[in-house]
């Protein structure tokens, strides 16, 4: 025998305006949602503004820049997961010696930062020291090297460059989800 | 689990953004029904599953967002104030010949969009109103002056 349905009487449970239309209105809540509202619209515009800006990666503040001596390091400083970019070195003609150019970067410029491709391939390339040595000919005059990046995480991470004759070159590169 | 948690992510932003942008009168799906449009829509879905375009990750992404809806739909159900969050509140924008202009302005509603509803209800002028309530989807339900009368 099927069970009997639950049934319950009816009750006058939905608040009623002026004690004949039951409506339901909450206009206190609705106030406090039109605040709250105004709140996340500006958060909201805010975080278009930082975007725009950059401040998330892919624009004026992300772009990072460091000179030290005859090695220019040009990176995005805001990485995004899984997305593509450029790291780019350029030697002036101090840093080739014998016709290379030695360039040691640390582990995290491989494992971290996703690195893809090296642009010239590199003649050689050794590991050790917590990361990669790499020798590129090079014929004189200013070089360039890419490193095209594609971070795999999230997160913060700190790199290293080092070139024979220069300061080691630090930074870090924030990864956004 | 990087696409649960941005299935996750993904479903309360869009409720969140859906949910302000404010009921449009005329409306016919809630907000609450329109996230899952969206997050079919596929806004979202790209950063969900991400360069991961095996079966296996369109199924976890699937399964979640299903989780999620049947979780707040039996919320609120559950608790009403749950569903007034995430639903809202119907809001009387015309009250016995009186207008809220203020809820009005908020709202973005104007008396065309009042009076386009009378039309439905087969009503010709402003004054055969007796109250005009905004609902929850974005509809606006009429409550004719006489019939409220002949009822009284």
């Amino acid at each position: 025998m099927p069970a009997a349905p639950h049934l319950k009487p009816v009750e006058d449970t939905v608040p009623m305006v002026h004690g004949e239309v039951a409506i339901g209105e909450d206009l206190e809540f609705q106030r406090r949602w039109w605040r709250f509202e105004r709140i996340v619209w500006i958060a909201f515009a805010l975080i278009v503004l930082l975007d725009l800006l950059g401040v998330f990666g892919k624009g004026y503040f992300a772009k990072g820049h460091i000179h030290q001596g005859p090695v220019e390091v040009k990176f995005e400083r805001v990485e995004r997961l899984g997305t593509p970019s450029i790291m780019t070195i350029h030697f002036a003609p101090e840093a080739i010696h014998r016709g290379t150019v030695q360039l040691w970067v640390s582990e995290s410029v491989v494992g971290d930062l996703g690195n893809r491709r090296i642009i010239p391939q590199p003649e050689s390339s050794t590991v050790g020291n917590s990361g990669v040595s790499y020798i590129f000919p090079a014929s004189g005059g200013r070089s360039s090297v890419l490193f095209a990046l594609q971070p795999a995480s999230p997160g913060v991470f700190r790199f290293a460059l080092r070139v024979p004759g220069v300061n080691e070159i630090r930074s870090r590169v924030v990864v956004m989800p | 689990m990087a696409t649960v948690l941005h299935a996750v992510f993904g479903y309360f932003f869009l409720l969140l953004t859906v949910r302000i942008l404010t009921r449009r009168p005329g409306g016919q799906l809630t907000l609450f029904e329109f996230v899952i449009v969206f997050l079919i829509g596929g806004v979202i879905i790209l950063s969900t599953v991400g360069k991961d375009r095996s079966l296996t990750n369109c199924v976890c992404a699937i399964i979640t967002v299903g989780l999620l809806h049947q979780s707040v739909s039996w919320l609120r159900a559950r608790y009403p104030r749950f569903g007034v969050i995430v639903d809202g509140t119907p809001l009387l924008v015309l009250d016995r010949g009186k207008w809220d202009t203020d809820l009005m302005k908020k709202m973005r509603l104007d008396e065309n969009d009042v009076m386009a509803a009378a039309r439905s209800k087969g009503l010709t002028s402003l004054t055969q109103i007796k109250y005009a309530v905004l609902e929850r989807n974005g509809s606006i339900s009429i409550i004719q002056a006489e019939a409220s009368k002949s009822e009284a």
